[in-house]
């Protein structure tokens, strides 16, 4: 018997795996960002000299960009979390699990611009010194 | 009639042996109203008789033809060619299951997923009159979207989970776990419990919804899961 057979046609990407796939990919960058996040905290123990050191390099713009990703990350996260929530806890979320991910998008994209856009600007400004 | 390129998945265990199956492409024309499974037929019967695949009753339920097309799991028998929307269909064995020979897979591990979870009735009381079990009509009622699977396996070879995790039991048992969890006169719950609430069982599902996109039936396995989940936790808490 075949135990891996070829694939010519990947498998249909549906709603619900996409929200998946980038429920893991988003929830292990949060973890990345967690460790990174302890590791520059953790400069506090070095005094105000170590310490402002190390947040100088992370209020760089390169950081500053990134920091618009890490919202987008966050806020993917807890929202697409909160659609799970209420499909394994509602009686009809099952059913509307799609209209849920839309509603949900919706607020995420909507904090992602009211967040992101000041950001932004802020990253613009520093860019241009 | 309309020209369409049928892409099929072909693996002989004779010829070759050794790799991981080859794509052969026929090119045929579809009579309107034909599904996958009468254009594979046409194909088998007129073109290329070595094509091998699991077929019975052509009406959508002993849920034989369970096969990926065009990147999706259904029965052919229930997919009409015109449908698919594209001029090229592509017909896959179902994934994650092993290869016996072209469309046909093993589908035992999917078998051995069912009978873990007793998938009959349990009664350790007489029945309450020497004929049968009643039950009402409402009691009834909950069984519906549960027991109509056909076991084609179209849920469990779609679902990621499985993939990563062959122990995984898989939308189908779940769902048959959950048909009898709700049965008015089933007694078998302590005797399933441990197989369901188990890391390989009702915990490991991500609810990714494949499931509930292939199923030919209709039926909603993640829907199950998710009540098989709330009777567990009511029973712990």
């Amino acid at each position: 018997m075949l135990e891996k057979p070829s694939v010519i046609k990947r498998y249909r990407l549906h709603v619900g795996t996409i929200a998946w796939i980038l429920h893991r990919a988003t929830g292990l960058l949060l973890v990345l960002y967690l460790m990174l996040h302890i590791w520059v905290i953790h400069h506090v123990s070095q005094g105000p000299a170590g310490f402002n050191k190390v947040m100088k390099a992370v209020q760089s713009p390169l950081f500053l960009f990134l920091e618009i990703g890490l919202l987008g990350c966050v806020l993917y996260h807890a929202f697409n979390g909160l659609r799970i929530i209420i499909v394994e806890f509602s009686r009809e979320g099952v059913e509307a699990h799609k209209q849920i991910f839309a509603a949900m998008m919706a607020v995420a994209v909507f904090l992602f611009l009211v967040g992101g856009v000041p950001m932004f600007i802020h990253f613009l400004h520093v860019l241009a010194g | 009639m309309a020209e369409y390129i049928f892409r099929v998945f072909r693996y002989d265990p004779e010829k070759d042996e050794g790799t991981r199956g080859r794509v052969q492409e026929y090119k045929i024309g579809v009579e309107r109203g034909w599904t996958v499974l009468d254009a594979l037929n046409y194909i088998k019967w007129h073109v290329d008789g070595s094509l091998a695949y699991r077929r019975a009753c052509r009406h959508g339920i002993c849920g034989s033809c369970g096969m990926t097309i065009n990147g999706k799991n259904t029965i052919a028998c229930e997919q009409q060619v015109a449908d698919l929307g594209t001029q090229v269909v592509t017909v896959e064995p179902l994934r994650g299951f092993r290869v016996i020979k072209d469309l046909i897979v093993d589908m035992e591990p999917f078998y051995d997923k069912l009978y873990a979870i007793k998938p009959y009735l349990i009664a350790y009381s007489d029945p309450p009159t020497d004929k049968e079990r009643l039950q009402s009509p409402e009691d009834r009622k909950l069984l519906d979207g549960k027991y109509e699977c056909i076991l084609c396996g179209c849920c469990t070879s779609s679902c990621p989970t499985y993939w990563a995790d062959k122990e995984f039991l898989g939308p189908n048992a779940l769902m048959k776990a959950a048909r009898f969890a709700v049965d008015s006169r089933d007694e078998g719950w302590e005797e399933r419990v441990n197989a369901i609430d188990d890391k390989h069982g009702v915990w490991r599902c991500h609810t990714i919804f494949n499931c509930v996109e292939a199923c030919p039936k209709e039926l909603n396995a993640t829907r199950a899961i998710v009540e098989l989940r709330r009777l567990m936790l009511k029973g712990r808490l």
